[in-house]
This record gives structure tokens, C-alpha cells and sequence, in this order.
């Protein structure tokens, strides 16, 4: 079942020149980890926008096609309607914490819902420990470091119970480490909740682990669309300019120089010391 | 900007920063009430003192004491000020009691300065925010202050960088008289204000992502209570206001001059 499908997508934004979405087309199923890549500029913002009714809600601009999310089309539902259903993290973490605290913050989208007050302490009590920041609860926003920002940013998107959460370049203000404690996070979601993840990344060497649906987007459309390890080893993925894992670039070179490995491409280094070890023993 | 320093809140716990603040807010008002309507040494000076313990209980003394020196200032220039005209119009003598008079005028715009700075100095905004919520205020405007509040530190620091950012390619603040100074500051000015501008945007975004405006009927995480200590302050408050107005109405305050002769001899 497709939680998430855009059927012949195409969005200008007002007084744009160049079109932002070209025809695009995608499914994403329920309960997947979804990754998104590509270079700057090349539509992935535009998507989020497009899943979550910011586009054509917030923006105007030109749009054909349909985007239905968590059975709803969202050209016909307001934004708040589908905030329920998908959450946006954006990339900036300190431009989505409004409140002076972090336990307010990741009430305010309950507390714009009116949810009960039980309720809503159960809820952020239940998102503050999902995503490690108990302990922070009372502090200001601005006196957090920018890993902590973006965690209370997932939390209280959480907190609102969301099929769906898009995270757009999360980590982009974040260092290595900060970066890599956010991608676990959201791991964890996905797979002890189920949530729906749809995760736009350059830091693949990071996150290819964990993807299992890749989406490859070049200048408004979709080039290549599927499984991680084989759209990874291809060709045209490296043309593009995207990242590829270390590990998949060796196991790349490897085999083109002659060295016998088995088939299964490696996404991360871990997967790439087995292979080596093995390859060494035989 | 020292008065403001004195303004600024400090997360602590103490009796009185677990007060109310609608009640604190009355309380501030009824101080003010009380103020302006004497033009007497005494009764300011009771004034002045009433407020030292709630300072102390608050333990916020030292923020005080700067509010205070911030404060100096202006003071100064009110006695000043009040001093000369009563000087001119008592014709050119130093008295005794338009010396007091210009002490009394300075020493009730401190009192005045004195009750806002422990209002703000005990109350986070957080819980400002909450009571102007819970005062029916529209919830738009309380969430523009609390906003506002929250991007202050942000704003600073973005001036911050773009003011070292454009003295890296050569800017000169400090160069050439006043009018040139200003003038030196547009280009500061304007990356600061697009870049808020920007930030609003994406805030709109990530509000309405939130589920801004989904329903009329918003809840609160927090709801204020009235305890105790707030029943103590509006006792507290009621019981000032009511001597205030009942010395003002049928008591003569003699000037401090002729008590303290009486305590002399």
C-alpha cells in the first residue's frame, strides 16, 4: 500500500523561471525508509513541500498533477489537517522552535490541535523520551546546541502522532557526530514505530545503511527510483554528482581491478570489512 | 544599556518567582498608584523599603543593585532638573524642603523602576506569555511576544557575525562624526533585516506545519494556579493601596526635615 503518491507532478513557484517539479511520479510504501538525494537545487525541498500541503497552500505558483498522502489529496485539505498525518523537519533547526522552552515546543502543535491537557502531557513526555531530551525539557531553545535543536524539532513533530515524518536535510547545521546521534534517532522510529520515513540526505555514507528505497532526483525529476544497494552501484547515480558510501565506491573499484567479491553491495563500511575479510580468507 | 541589564531574567526558583504574574503585575501597578500620589519624603521612602524584602526572598539582589545604578542616570537628571525649578521659583534660596521635594520627585521615579525591575527580574517570559494567554488576550498577540522574545539572542548573534563579517571586508564603524557613525551602520543594517525577513518565512512554514490555526479552541500545556502565596500578595497589595489612600486622604505627612528635628530634640 502507498502511503505517499504524486501522479504527474509539476510545480513553477510564483515568478519562478525554471520549473521546480518536471511530470514527477512517485510512490512511496508504508513503512519504508525513504531516501532522497540529489544536487542542490534539483526539487527535493519542492517535494517535501509538495507531501506535507505546504505547496500549494503556503505557495502559490503553478501546479498540475495530484499528491495524495495517508489516503488524503492534499490539494483538498488544509495544511493542519495534514499535519496529523505527515510532519516536516526542516533544515534550519533554530527557524522551527518558537516557544521558550523545549517541553512548550514540542507541545505546540498539540496545543494548536486543542488537545486535553492529560493528553498533551503524556504525548510530549512520550516524544521528549523518544528522542533522548528528557533531561532538557526546561531549557531555552537557544541555549541548546544545534544537534539538541534539531532533535526537539523531531520531537515535536512526535508528539503529534504522525503515518509519515519527511526530514528535510536535517543534519546540514550539524557536525559528524550530532549528525549521526539524529540519524539513529530517526532510524529507531522507523523501525520500533513504524513510522513512515522519508529522509532527504547528502550524508549517504551515513544514512545508505539504513534506507530501503533510494530516490535519485536530477533538475526536476526523478532519474532513478528504487533499491539502495543496485541504484547505488550504478552508473549514472556517480554522473549525477551524488555521494556514494566509500564502501560502495570501493567495492566499485575492487571488482573493476579483478578482485573477487560476492554480489551483495556493501552501504557501509561494516558490510565492506566482512566482505574484505572474507575475500581475504578464500 | 545597563537599565535593560537590570530588566533581564535569570532562571532561579524563589518564592516570588513561583508567584502569579497577573498578580505581580497588580502588585506593580498598585505600587505605581501608591507612588504618584505622593509628592512626600516618608511616605516614598516606606515605599522604597517595603519592596527590599520581596529582593531579597527573590534572590535576585545583585541584577537589582545593577537596575538600580543603570537607573542613576535619569534620577540624576530628574533632582536636577527638579532642583532648579524649585530653586527659581522659591526665588533663588536653598531651602530645606525644596531640596526634599527634588529628592522626593527622584526617588519616586526609583521606587517606580525598583517595583518594574522585580516584576521582570521574578518573571519569565515564558510565564508572561501565559498569563496574557490567560487573560483572553488574542493568542496571536501573546505569540508574537513570546516569538519576539525568543529571537532576541538569535538576532544578536546574526548582528554579531554580519557586524564581523563586514568589518573583514573593511568596514569602519567607529570613523568620522556622529551623522557618518549612523550612516555606518546601514550596511549592517540591511543583510540584518533581510535575513529576519527570511527567518519569518521559514517560520511561517514551519508554524503552519505545526497546525497553526486548526482550531479556535486552543489548549495550553501549562495552566497557571493561583496558590497560597498569591492569596498572601493581593492581602499584601490591598493592604498597601488602602494605607496609601487613607494617610493620603486624612493624615498630614510632615516633611522628613521637622522629623527629624523631632527625633533631634
Amino acid at each position: 500500500m502507498s502511503i505517499i503518491e504524486t501522479k504527474n507532478l509539476t510545480y513553477t513557484y510564483p515568478g519562478g523561471i525554471e520549473t521546480s517539479l518536471r511530470d514527477l511520479s512517485v510512490k512511496i510504501q508504508k513503512g519504508k525508509f525513504v531516501l532522497i538525494t540529489g544536487p542542490s537545487g534539483c526539487g527535493k525541498t519542492t517535494l517535501c513541500r509538495c507531501f506535507n500541503g505546504l505547496i500549494p497552500h503556503f505557495y502559490q505558483g503553478e501546479l498540475v498533477g495530484e499528491t495524495t498522502v495517508v489516503g488524503l489529496k492534499v490539494a483538498e485539505h488544509p495544511i493542519y489537517e495534514l499535519a496529523k498525518q505527515v510532519g516536516l523537519v526542516f533544515q534550519n533547526p533554530e527557524n522551527q522552535l518558537f516557544a521558550l522552552s523545549v517541553e512548550k515546543d514540542v507541545a505546540f502543535g498539540l496545543e494548536n490541535l486543542g488537545v486535553p491537557r492529560e493528553e498533551m502531557r503524556k504525548r510530549v513526555d512520550w516524544a521528549l523520551n523518544l528522542t533522548g531530551i528528557y533531561d532538557l525539557k526546561e531549557r531555552a531553545p537557544h541555549e541548546l546546541s544545534g544537534g539538541q535543536q534539531q532533535r526537539v524539532a523531531i520531537a515535536s513533530v512526535l508528539a503529534m502522532q504522525p503515518e509519515v515524518i519527511i526530514l528535510d536535510e536535517p543534519t546540514s547545521f550539524l557536525d559528524p557526530l550530532g549528525a549521526k546521534k539524529i540519524f539513529e534517532v530517526i532510524y529507531d522510529l522507523n523501525t520500533k514505530l513504524g513510522i513512515t520515513v522519508v529522509l532527504v540526505e547528502h550524508r549517504l555514507d551515513l544514512t545508505a545503511r539504513y534506507a530501503n528505497h533510494i530516490i535519485i532526483m536530477d533538475n526536476g525529476e526523478i532519474i532513478l527510483d528504487g533499491e539502495p544497494r543496485k541504484i547505488l552501484n550504478s552508473e549514472k547515480t556517480r554522473l549525477i554528482g551524488v555521494g556514494i558510501p566509500k564502501p560502495t565506491r570501493l567495492y566499485q573499484i575492487l571488482r573493476k581491478d579483478g578482485v573477487r567479491l560476492s554480489n551483495t553491495i556493501p552501504l557501509c563500511s561494516d558490510e565492506m570489512a566482512t566482505m574484505l575479510r572474507e575475500a581475504l580468507k578464500s | 544599556m545597563s537599565v535593560f541589564d537590570g530588566l533581564k531574567y535569570r532562571r532561579v526558583y524563589s518564592p516570588i518567582h513561583n508567584l502569579d504574574p497577573r498578580i505581580k503585575f497588580i502588585y506593580v501597578c498598585a505600587i505605581f498608584a501608591a507612588t504618584i500620589i505622593y509628592w512626600e519624603l516618608p511616605p516614598l521612602i516606606t515605599l522604597f523599603l517595603i519592596q527590599v524584602p520581596f529582593v531579597v526572598l527573590a534572590g535576585v539582589q545583585r541584577e537589582w543593585i545593577r537596575s538600580m545604578r543603570g537607573a542613576a542616570f535619569l534620577a540624576t537628571i530628574i533632582f536636577v532638573t527638579n532642583f532648579i525649578f524649585s530653586y527659581i521659583s522659591a526665588g533663588y534660596t536653598v531651602t530645606a524642603s525644596n531640596l526634599e521635594y527634588a529628592i522626593a520627585m527622584t526617588l519616586r521615579f526609583i521606587v517606580l523602576v525598583e517595583s518594574f525591575s522585580v516584576f521582570f527580574l521574578t518573571t519569565s517570559p515564558d510565564h508572561l506569555g501565559l498569563a496574557l494567554e490567560q487573560t483572553r488576550i488574542p493568542y496571536e498577540f501573546c505569540f508574537a511576544f513570546t516569538t519576539a522574545v525568543r529571537f532576541v539572542p538569535v538576532l544578536a548573534e546574526e548582528a554579531q557575525t554580519i557586524i564581523d563579517a563586514q568589518k573583514a571586508r573593511g568596514l569602519e564603524l567607529e570613523r568620522g562624526n556622529f551623522l557618518k557613525r549612523i550612516r555606518n551602520y546601514i550596511p549592517i543594517l540591511i543583510p540584518l533585516i533581510v535575513s529576519a525577513i527570511r527567518r519569518s518565512l521559514e517560520l511561517a512554514e514551519a508554524m503552519e506545519s505545526r497546525a497553526w490555526g486548526a482550531t479556535e479552541k486552543r489548549t495550553n500545556l501549562y495552566v497557571l494556579k493561583m496558590h497560597r502565596g498569591d492569596l498572601l500578595l493581593i492581602a499584601i497589595t490591598i493592604l498597601i493601596l488602602a494605607v496609601a489612600i487613607y494617610v493620603r486622604l486624612f493624615l498630614e505627612i510632615p516633611p522628613l526635615s521637622s522629623l527629624l528635628r523631632g527625633s533631634f530634640f
